[in-house]
């Protein structure tokens, strides 16, 4: 880590410095650790997902790095200058708030010209570069209007031009889609990404939605109770969840409770089932308790198709159908596995016919998609 | 409909009156005429009164609008060992007699020789009054949405900045309101003025209770009108204003 520091050091602005550079950020409230010793570093231009549940801490971490909230420990960076003392309104950050927060008092194009104003922009320069923002934002011509005179998504825009009109050099968004219906909320994504490509803007963007993460990002990070559990590209994270926290945020499925076995195995009941260890650091121990995450969609139905190599073949009921237009969700039960519940999805419902409730069915999956964890690690199914 | 008339009895009554025709008061009134209203623009003792009222309202509401809005911001904002004892204060309007601070400024402004002078009454008025100005502001300040205040430090804008051109401008409904409820609250003010002026220096309200007290005749009811139709005004501009406030707000 060291070295990494030496390297960082240097004038504000040095092209060769990562845009976000955190080292062990932490911010206590009271005797709650907010955030605890956040480390991660961001590529300039990419696309970073904060994920979390509710009080997991990504909302602090963000008001660290914006400058509203003083870490009581820990080092931030943005593009190579220490952000140690430097207030808000000073640091070279955009920002579109939970609750927009546009100005009401000001008229749409009055809210994208005021960064404008207050950097010490060229007046003269102001008007048209307020217009070429309105047009970024699809706006056009809406300019004059105040806040309560947009629609909900107008006044998204509105924000969005704001905190980009005097090209920041890193963007922040603290959830701002989360109020929004599905419908909007999905064009709004797909305009933050048009925008943020079209720009190059670094952004840090938070939300409790993994499927926005998902579906934004080039990076994620994953919080939980104010620590980092898990960072890295999108398919890694959804493909390879190093927690048992990240397995159940990401919606993998199926949890379920044994002892671990060398192997890596679990037994559950008298049956032993193969699978992998994803990270190291939180793989059970043979003899302890172990819990394996299962993947809906890897578990495959029927008994078509050979079986992996050390591969799971087992005997299940069907408790209950989901149909969910493009797929169809089954509950299923095992009874070698002492009742447990498990889940699968049918993701071509079209071509056959559907199992009813009741229906006695096979179902396989590979060792690498049972995913093996430390029991004491795992929050439990509340959350 | 019944409460609504018995609300508005004394005012309109009071109107009638002043529109008879004939010597003295009564209602209903003897014959309609403007006769009175011409009567009081004459009569030099009541438009002085009138003017050293405004004058009263003016010096209030302009002591009042800085220091009610800073102090409403500071307690909405801040939490401060004070807080209980500014809370008690908020209270004073409603548990303190008028006439018991009445002769408590009376005592104070005759040692410092400021009696029988109209602004020192303008100083008074703010000084009662003041809890409904923090009041008026308070509920502005507390419906802003602290974001506000944080995007305008993320647009660049510094402390002075942000609270000059955001913080204030989002209040300003609460703000002026509150202005008002201070400007009529002065204009009315009877008792204490009558502590604190002498038979040179008399506002509105105690000129007029002077001249009851001898011969009333209907021209007291024809200011007594003028008066009501300033309140009704102010009230409606107030409504106007509350109006304007949910007009504000960005959702």
């Amino acid at each position: 880590m060291a070295s990494t520091v030496v390297a960082a050091r240097g004038r504000a602005g040095e092209t060769s410095a990562p845009a976000v550079e955190a080292q062990g950020l932490a911010r206590r409230y009271g005797t709650v650790w907010a955030v605890h010793d956040a480390s991660f570093r961001l590529e300039r231009g990419q696309f970073l997902t904060i994920l979390g549940p509710s009080g997991s801490g990504k909302s602090t971490l963000l008001k660290l790095i914006a400058g509203f909230e003083r870490p009581d420990r820990g080092q931030l960076r943005l593009f190579g200058a220490n952000m140690d003392g430097v207030p808000a309104h000073r640091r070279p950050i955009g920002m579109v708030f939970q609750r927009l927060a546009l100005f009401p008092h000001m008229t749409a194009a009055g809210n994208i010209a005021f960064p404008l104003e207050m950097r010490r922009f060229d007046p003269r320069e102001i008007p048209a570069r307020v217009a070429r923002f309105l047009k970024l934002v699809r706006l056009e011509g809406l300019g004059d209007r105040r806040p309560h005179e947009l629609s909900g998504g107008q006044q998204q825009r509105v924000a969005i031009a704001r905190a980009l009109v005097f090209e920041p050099e890193l963007l922040l968004l603290d959830e701002p889609l989360a109020s929004l219906d599905v419908r909007l909320k999905e064009e709004m994504q797909l305009e933050f990404r048009r925008i943020q490509r079209e720009l190059g803007v670094t952004t840090i963007n938070v939300t409790h939605d993994q499927r926005e993460a998902l579906v934004l990002s080039d990076r994620v990070i994953v919080m939980a109770r104010g620590r980092i559990l898990q960072e890295g590209d999108p398919e890694t994270v959804w493909r390879n969840p190093a927690h048992p926290f990240v397995a159940r945020f990401l919606g993998v499925g199926t949890m379920l409770r044994g002892q671990a076995e060398p192997g890596p195995a679990i037994r559950i009941g008298d049956r032993l089932l193969p699978g992998r260890a994803p990270n190291p650091l939180t793989a059970p121990r043979p003899g302890q308790p172990a819990v394996a995450a299962l993947r809906a969609e890897r578990v495959r139905i029927g008994t078509t198709g050979a079986l992996t190599e050390n591969g799971t073949r087992l005997a299940a009921r069907v408790a209950d159908v989901v149909f969910e237009g493009e797929r169809v969700l089954y509950e299923l039960v095992v009874p070698e596995l002492g009742e447990a519940q498990l889940r699968a999805v049918d993701l071509d419902p079209g071509s056959h016919a559907r199992h009813r409730p009741g229906a006695e069915i096979t179902v396989s999956w590979s060792p690498d998609d049972l995913l093996l964890f430390d029991a004491s690690l795992d929050p439990g199914s509340d959350s | 409909m019944a409460l609504l008339v018995l609300l508005a009895a004394p005012s309109l009554v009071v109107a009638g009156a002043s529109l008879t025709a004939g010597e003295i008061v009564r209602f209903p009134p003897d014959g309609l005429s403007l006769r009175w209203y011409s009567r009081i623009l004459d009569a030099s003792e009541l438009r002085d009164a009138l003017l050293r009222s405004l004058e009263v309202a003016f010096v209030c509401t302009a002591l009042a609008v800085p220091s009610g809005t800073l102090a409403a911001i500071a307690l909405a904002r801040f939490r401060f060992r004070a807080a209980l004892a500014i809370q008690l204060y908020l209270l004073l309007p409603f548990t303190v007699p008028l006439i018991g601070s009445g002769i408590g400024l009376m005592l104070l402004f005759g040692e410092l020789g400021l009696l029988g002078r109209v602004w020192p009454v303008g100083v008074a008025c703010c000084v009662i009054n003041l809890p409904f100005m923090i009041w008026a502001v308070a509920a502005s300040v507390n419906a802003l949405d602290p974001e506000l205040e944080r995007a305008a430090a993320s647009c660049g804008a510094g402390p002075v900045q942000t609270f000059v051109l955001v913080t204030l401008p989002a209040v300003a409904p609460g703000i002026v309101a509150g202005a008002l409820i201070m400007f009529v609250l002065a204009l009315n003010e009877f008792l204490v003025s009558l502590l604190l002026v002498d038979a040179r220096t008399v506002t509105l309200p105690v000129q007029m209770y002077t001249q009851i007290r001898g011969v009333i005749t209907p021209d007291l009811a024809a200011v007594s009108t003028v008066y009501v139709l300033v309140a009704a005004a102010a009230v409606l501009v107030l409504d106007r204003l509350v109006g304007l406030d949910l007009f504000l707000r960005a959702r």
